[in-house]
């Protein structure tokens, strides 16, 4: 039997505060992008071996951990930089990943989003933008940190593994903020932040209870300024009266941010990403190679 | 805690505001407004997985609904010893099911959605319709809702176990 959807929503409502805070943000395992040290986990090790080659450390010892002899010969190519053997087994390294990357990029081109939507692209950052009837809809989000990290059981990776070897897809799901700007009212703009609430995209075939998108929060800031005013009163939707978070969702999807639309968004962000990831990898492999 | 919503499909365009609504008015009628209840609306696929699942029937359907107190009274409402017990169940509208048969008799899809949550309530409150004796009480329940539904909105709503006794 099912388990009680309003059961288990009490509960989860609890354990969201907690878990939104410390998990969207952490890179995960299966995550294409190169493990940037932002978790508070590596912090302390790189630190220790900063402290380590200091050369203004009060005690004198230093281990010359970095020096040029212990990491083999430098080569040389004219340009002024060091250059290693192990920069060239990681330009190798990098050259062989894009080409695996590029074989499985679906299309040179991004998926097209339907309801008449600009594509405006700065970086990792993303717009969408539409005009129904003197109003104003912006979309935007950001693909830095956009995969949810993978949900898989230790315990259950034997059996995962034996499943054909299957790579599971990575989707990724940014929070987006849409803007609403009515003509009339240019001075502010009601802002809707939203968000893919982790149980629906991470367990597949489940019995995934949660909405496609959801709103976390919602205010009117200055119309197209990029900074969120803090003054501004916030609603929070985690206390919100649920009649009101409906009319919430029925203002959006008249305006087109709909289910249809997350979906398209999130097919829109996982292409964007792989793009990002591939230009990132070739920029990689052209700095280390000193192209 | 009221009435958990959840739309989990993008087939079937939906006014979540309007089917709170109405369901907030069917509980009203039923005096279960204390009680929790989770309405979940799915398309195709998921309802006929969630069939399959639990009915071993390979197909999509238009409700299935499963109650927190099992093997109720007809008619008569749970009596809970603690908050955790003041919850009714989940419902399962087959939203896409349900709009290709509105699409097919010309009926208005959120209309028929307060219809098939009707039903799916009085399941959840213990009505059967596997016998002629069953099938007549839940229609006779069902006709009560709606026939006070229809009085407070001046809607013209009928039951669905008139049409369709064979399901859910």
């Amino acid at each position: 039997m099912l388990k009680s959807l309003s059961r288990a929503v009490g509960a989860a409502v609890r354990i969201s505060t907690i878990t939104t805070s410390t998990t969207s943000r952490a890179l995960p395992l299966t995550s294409p992008a190169l493990c940037a040290p932002s978790s508070a986990a590596v912090r302390p090790f790189t630190r220790s071996l900063w402290m380590m080659n200091n050369s203004g450390a009060s005690s004198g010892y230093r281990p010359k951990l970095f020096s040029c002899k212990t990491l083999g010969p430098a080569v040389s190519c004219g340009c002024g930089s060091l250059h290693t053997e192990g920069d060239k087994a990681f330009g190798d390294f990098l050259s062989d990943e894009i080409k695996e990357e590029r074989k499985i990029q679906k299309s040179k081109t991004l998926p097209k989003m339907s309801g008449g939507w600009e594509l405006e692209m700065n970086g990792a950052e993303v717009k969408l933008v539409r005009s129904v009837s003197g109003e104003k809809i912006s979309v935007t989000f950001n693909v830095n940190n956009s995969i949810p990290p993978s949900f898989e059981e230790e315990a259950e990776q034997g059996q995962q593994q034996q499943k054909g070897e299957e790579e599971q897809d990575i989707v990724s799901t940014p929070n987006f903020v849409v803007e609403v700007t009515k003509q009339e009212a240019a001075k502010h703009s009601l802002v809707f932040d939203c968000h893919f609430p982790e149980d629906e995209v991470s367990h597949g075939e489940g019995e995934e209870e949660s909405d496609i998108f959801s709103i976390r929060e919602v205010s009117f800031q200055p119309e197209g300024d990029s900074d969120w005013k803090e003054t501004s009163y916030t609603l929070n939707t985690d206390s919100l009266d649920w009649a009101l978070y409906d009319h919430l969702m029925d203002f959006l999807a008249d305006r087109g941010v709909d289910n249809t639309f997350a979906d398209e968004l999130m097919q829109l962000s996982t292409a964007v990403e792989h793009q990002e990831y591939i230009k990132f990898l070739e920029d990689l492999g052209s700095f280390v190679k000193c192209k | 805690m009221g009435v958990v919503l959840r739309n989990l499909q993008k087939v079937v365009p939906l006014r979540r505001a309007r089917l709170r609504r109405d369901v907030d008015t069917l509980r009203h009628i039923l005096g279960v407004q204390k009680f929790d209840l989770g309405v979940v609306c799915v398309d195709n696929r998921r309802m006929q997985q969630i069939n399959n699942t639990y009915r071993k029937k390979d197909a999509p359907t238009d409700v299935l609904s499963f109650p927190f107190h099992e093997d109720l009274r007809p008619g008569k409402l749970p009596c809970p010893l603690h908050r955790d017990e003041l919850n009714l169940g989940d419902i399962f509208l087959g939203v896409e099911f349900l709009m290709k048969q509105c699409q097919e008799d010309n009926l208005d899809l959120h209309s028929t959605l307060t219809v098939v949550t009707a039903h799916g309530i009085c399941h959840l409150l213990g009505y059967r319709h596997e016998t002629e004796e069953e099938w007549t009480e839940m229609f006779q329940r069902e006709s009560y809702i709606l026939g006070e539904y229809n009085r407070l909105t001046g809607k013209h709503l009928e039951p669905l176990t008139k049409r369709c006794s064979q399901d859910s």
